[in-house]
């Protein structure tokens, strides 16, 4: 079992997802971006690289000026999407990576540096996020 | 025996004859620019990129070649011209693009199997319409995109083949993304819906003025827009089978964005002018898409889609039409400002006008 959020939970979901190839084909791969996730008060740094994500690092706001993008939501949101996904194998329609950006007001990829370049590969890379979110289905989660 | 072959005289025994005599000189071997070259694979493999080593890595500004010439190769004496149009680097160049044809093929995908068609379930007639009339438009955009590439890509030279490698791929992107909107309007009990009204398809296919003026029209205009249709339809999308599709599809343009990005900005560092020529090609292109969301066939299906049927596209269907044409000009508006370009939103024509709020960008 681990918790939501925690190195140890996005440890888990990495071994998911590199170990299985379906999620590196069909629109996945190669993906090559470093990105934060903020739940909360608790910031993290993932580095994907190539097929894989190659580690996760606890930071803190200051790291998120150097990503090339980072994820917002409050905590109630993360959970629910985390929730969906462990549900029903994958995130349904409601609660994709898409559909969460466009729901909220301020979207969910933001920066600060402003840099579209950087900026947009969440639009690049948005099915290899989604993939390795939806590998978290396979993961036994408490929110603590 | 046939009637043919009983007229043909005897054949006689033939002779033996002594092969001309192979004489080698191998004296090409000797013709090469640099040798001993070794490209070392990464961690995703021997990329593109990885071979610009040495002079095969050199990338003048200026490509006086005008033969099929590998970039790094040693010419051959009297080749006649091919005749490019393009040969100077400012003219096509992203530093990104070995990288983008590299992931573009890493992340294909093959709408014929890979797309989940069987979620695909009965909708209501209305909104089968809708989809349909939106796949028809989605499909004539890919087409352009296709013909425009094309029709570019032969006539920019060898020496920047990083460019013209990204852009097959872009073009195959397109091709992709006429097919599966065209699948995605037949698989359902539906069907091809009406033309869409062409302004900027026109004004995309008749641009002369370069490859960059055709960029500019082709990603920073419609492209923006097809991105952003992309994402509120993936939002509104009715099963996995379109999930699938607008996703993959918005994948593929933003890779098709990050290449123009990166060319206007490199245009724009090296050509004296470029600045305020893209921004006049952008006020041209304004007055195209202006033209073009007059017309109200996109718009109704939209929000036909947007609001679940006709009884909910007058109100809450319209409404996320609108937030979606905001976003697209946010989206817009936000690449120009990353790129320096002199926008003026208040001057954006009718129905243009109406989505941007000119008190916050300018």
């Amino acid at each position: 079992m681990a918790r939501f959020p925690s190195v140890q939970w996005f440890d888990e979901v990495s071994d998911v997802f590199n170990g299985d190839a379906r999620y590196h084909g069909a629109g996945g791969g190669q993906c090559n971006c470093v990105w934060g996730m903020k739940v909360g008060d608790d910031v993290f740094v993932l580095t994907f690289e190539g097929m894989v994500c190659s580690g996760t690092v606890v930071a803190d706001e200051a790291a998120l000026d150097e990503v090339d993008f980072y994820l917002d939501m409050p905590v109630s949101d993360w959970r629910e999407m985390v929730n969906n996904i462990a549900a029903s194998g994958h995130a349904d329609l409601h609660h994709t990576l898409n559909t969460l950006d466009l729901d909220h007001e301020d979207g969910l990829a933001v920066s600060h540096h402003g840099d579209q370049y950087r900026e947009d590969m969440f639009f690049r890379y948005n099915q290899t996020l989604q993939f390795f979110f939806d590998a978290s289905a396979l993961v036994k989660t408490d929110f603590g | 025996m046939t009637e043919s072959s009983a007229n043909e005289p005897p054949k006689s025994e033939p002779v033996e004859k002594d092969p001309p005599k192979f004489q080698p000189k191998y004296n090409w071997m000797n013709k090469t620019r640099a040798w001993g070259v070794r490209a070392l694979p990464g961690k995703a493999g021997l990329k593109l990129g990885d071979l610009n080593l040495g002079i095969y890595g050199e990338i003048p500004m200026e490509w006086d070649d005008q033969t099929r010439n590998p970039r790094g190769a040693v010419p051959r004496r009297g080749m006649p011209p091919v005749g490019y149009a393009i040969r100077d680097k400012a003219g096509l160049w992203a530093d990104c693009a070995a990288d983008l044809y590299e992931e573009a093929i890493q992340r294909r995908w093959a709408p014929a199997t890979d797309v989940p068609w069987a979620s695909i379930e009965p909708l209501p007639d209305d909104v089968e319409h809708a989809v349909c009339q939106v796949c028809t438009e989605l499909s004539q955009y890919a087409n352009v995109d296709i013909e425009t590439i094309t029709g570019w890509q032969h006539q920019m030279s060898y020496g920047y083949h990083e460019v013209k490698q990204y852009l097959a791929t872009a073009s195959f992107d397109a091709a992709r993304h006429y097919e599966c909107f065209r699948k995605r309007a037949l698989v359902n009990g539906g069907g091809l819906g009406l033309e869409g009204p062409g302004q900027v398809n026109r004004m995309i296919l008749e641009s002369r003025g370069g490859w960059t003026e055709a960029v500019v029209y082709l990603f920073l205009v419609r492209g923006v827009f097809t991105m952003t249709l992309y994402r509120y339809l993936g939002r509104y999308a009715h099963n996995d089978a379109e999930r699938f599709i607008y996703g993959h599809a918005l994948a593929d343009k933003s890779r098709q964005m990050t290449y123009a990005l990166d060319h206007l900005r490199f245009a724009i560092a090296h050509l004296d002018d470029q600045r305020q020529v893209v921004a006049t090609l952008l006020a041209i292109g304004d007055g195209g898409m202006g033209r073009d969301f007059r017309d109200p066939v996109l718009k109704e299906a939209l929000a036909i889609i947007f609001g679940g049927g006709i009884a909910g596209a007058r109100r809450e269907g319209m409404e996320v039409y609108h937030a979606m044409m905001r976003d697209f000009l946010e989206t817009h508006l936000a690449y120009c400002r990353w790129l320096d370009i002199p926008r003026n939103p208040a001057g954006f024509p009718p129905p243009l006008n109406e989505f941007v709020d000119a008190a916050t960008d300018g």
